[in-house]
């Protein structure tokens, strides 16, 4: 094991101590409306935005997005188009042709149209990914301005497994050309309510 | 071969070369509007700084402390002192699940460890996820940029690679039929993968946790469905504190590719029940660095390639005339420290015009390193018997005031005069796709004492 070589070599090759610079995060503040910005945020990274009033009509909004839709996985109890079930127990590798997957996402950055998931939202880890479409469902009042203020919200979680996703998968790696679905979901669209 | 060389070699095809230059431009001129629409952007990157400064300066005590948390985590944590180490670590690992199909995402450490071929000489079958990566793989060439690994590749060459190797239809060169198809591809090897390697963009000391940034999903399809998940890093991807990646999330993919974040970051703090998560820590060569005052900085360095994108060399020479890992502005700070020799022309390769400092979002001081770099090698490695000429009359020229005035004179005297024919001649290279400028009224000196007189 090289582990003691190696803490002594830095602690001899360090510099001197600087500090932990203090951050004010009140220089990145900005007085605008939230959700315009998300908007144009998701737009800009492929994505899609749905605004509901309330989840009484969800299902019907995501079955005119989606008809062809047969192999759902619904991971919140106010949507019940779920065809497929799913636990901690799934052996993710069945998961290979959900159509599409809903899931609720408790927070929305304003700066970057990304939301937060995490396992105790995707129950799967490899499910927001594998699936072919997308659907995240945030309230209205979950969207923040920048990722400092998620980071606080998010401070006292249980951490296991969390990711920000922002927009559908991409790809620019040929010619620079840009192709939406690479190896993650297709298309993405966040509802919010 | 010199830096110089083999960027003459990419130069020869001139139409790739212009497309190469205005690509590269069109993805620094995205990074400037998300940019200029961040509210304290200057902040962000003096924050950013200052963090990674602290970093190194607590380097010992960060690392210890997130293997303590990792650990507590149930995430096992490994330590390896070079790329030999790191190769073996890994070996074991999966010798030890019986694994022999593996997925890998993009990771600049085990391009850097040359995993790759370790792996396969030992039976092991590694598939690059990342579309670049697997391009070049396809293609047995390195990545050419960090970010942008087949940015050197036109789309009718990987329409010939596919089909080689891949089976599809010509194409042409259709991006879309491509892409699906490579989707395809890496879908079937993702579902039979026994392991999945991935590298980390930062590493969180106060969680033990790491975030690792895609755009395509690669690392998650791998992480999520394999049993066995090896994260490799170098040690410098620290970061003090979990809210701080508020900072670097908000800097990486703005400064990288003008997105205001990736479409995946994810943050892996425990496997999943019944899994096995690794992490290997890497020195190879980075506590040296550490030491050199003048070129520790380096180790500030995210992988965003924002300083390659803007380089007016860089993007002109293409990313294998660098012949190292990690190409451009900062690779040409790296490498000289691992290699003094082999790598010498590299800190050469630059204009020195400092485009690649001011977009750093971490602020590294790379054309000064660049410089400084100049100086060593300048003392350490022999020189090219012209240049060091050059050089000479250069200084003695400078340092006196009388032969300066003359030389200043005559060579205003040659611009003026010295015939087209000559300038754009074959012989001169210089001449081939330039003129001489236009030279107008006096020099300096003598517009001045005219000046003086007048008033």
């Amino acid at each position: 094991m090289s582990r003691e070589a190696i803490l002594k070599a830095v602690k001899a090759n360090k510099p001197e101590a600087l500090p932990l610079p203090d951050i004010d995060l009140s220089v990145f503040d900005e007085d605008i409306n939230l959700i315009e910005r998300f908007k144009e945020n998701i737009e800009f990274v492929g994505g899609r935005l749905l605004e509901i009033n309330g989840l009484d009509t969800i299902d019907a909004e995501i079955k005119a997005l989606y008809p062809e839709a047969s192999k759902i996985v619904s991971c919140m109890k106010e949507s019940a188009l779920g065809t497929v079930p799913v636990s901690k127990d799934t052996n993710p590798h069945t998961l290979e042709d959900i159509d599409l997957t809903i899931i609720k996402g408790n927070f929305a950055v304003a700066e970057n149209g990304a939301v937060w998931v995490s396992d105790q939202e995707i129950v799967v880890r490899a499910l927001p990914f594998i699936t072919n479409d997308l659907i995240l469902v945030v309230p209205k009042n979950a969207v923040y301005l920048h990722m400092h203020q998620v980071f606080d919200a998010i401070s006292e979680r249980e951490r296991t497994f969390g990711t920000f996703i922002s927009g559908p998968s991409k790809t620019a790696d040929i010619e620079q050309c840009l192709v939406v679905g690479a190896h993650g979901a297709i298309s993405l669209t966040v509802v919010l309510y | 071969m010199a830096h110089a060389e083999a960027a003459a070699k990419f130069n020869e095809n001139e139409a790739k070369v212009n497309w190469h230059d205005k690509a590269l431009w069109f993805v620094r001129q995205k990074r400037d509007k998300q940019a200029h629409k961040v509210q304290g952007w200057e902040q962000l990157r003096d924050y950013a700084s200052a963090l990674k400064a602290n970093v190194l300066s607590n380097l010992d005590s960060y690392l210890v402390q997130f293997e303590e948390n990792a650990k507590k985590n149930g995430v096992i944590v490994h330590w390896a002192a070079n790329a030999e180490e790191h190769n073996k670590i890994v070996h074991s690992i999966l010798q030890k699940h019986n694994a022999k199909k593996i997925v890998k995402s993009k990771s600049m450490l085990t391009e850097e460890c040359h995993l790759n071929p370790f792996l396969e000489a030992n039976d092991i079958e590694v598939i690059d996820t990342d579309l670049g990566e697997r391009i070049v793989q396809l293609a047995q060439e390195p990545p050419s940029h960090i970010v942008l690994p087949a940015i050197h590749k036109t789309k009718e060459e990987v329409d010939e690679l596919f089909q080689e190797h891949l089976g599809t239809k010509p194409s042409g060169g259709n991006p879309e039929y491509l892409t699906r198809e490579a989707r395809k591809h890496l879908r079937s090897k993702f579902l039979q993968a026994d392991a999945a390697i991935t590298g980390v963009n930062f590493a969180v000391a106060d969680t033990g946790g790491f975030v690792v940034c895609t755009n395509e999903g690669n690392a998650d399809m791998g992480a999520h469905l394999a049993k066995v998940h090896i994260a490799c890093m170098g040690m410098e991807k620290l970061i003090p504190q979990e809210k701080h990646l508020g900072i670097f999330l908000r800097l990486l993919a703005r400064s990288a590719t003008g997105q205001p974040i990736t479409t995946y970051s994810s943050y892996f703090n425990k496997p999943e029940e019944g899994k096995e998560m690794h992490i290997i820590i890497v020195d190879n060569g980075r506590t040296e660095q550490l030491s050199r005052e003048d070129f520790r900085r380096s180790l500030h360095c995210i992988r965003c390639g924002a300083c390659m994108n803007t380089c007016p060399i860089y993007r002109r020479s293409g990313g294998h005339s660098y012949d190292a890992t990690i190409p451009g502005p900062i690779g040409s700070i790296l490498s000289p420290g691992k290699d003094l020799t082999k790598h010498s022309s590299l800190p050469f390769a630059s204009t020195l015009c400092g485009s690649c400092s001011d977009v750093c979002p971490v602020k590294i001081n790379i054309h000064e390193q660049l410089y400084k770099w100049r100086q060593i090698i300048v003392k350490e490695v022999p020189q090219p018997f012209v240049k060091k000429i050059v050089m000479k009359a250069a200084g003695s020229v400078l340092a006196k005031p009388k032969t300066y005035d003359f030389v200043g004179k005559s060579t205003r005297f040659m611009l003026k005069h010295t015939p087209k024919s000559l300038i754009n001649s074959k012989i001169n290279t210089w001449g081939h796709a330039r003129d001489l400028p236009e030279v107008k009224g006096d020099n300096f000196e003598d517009w001045y004492k005219k000046r003086q007189k007048n008033e």
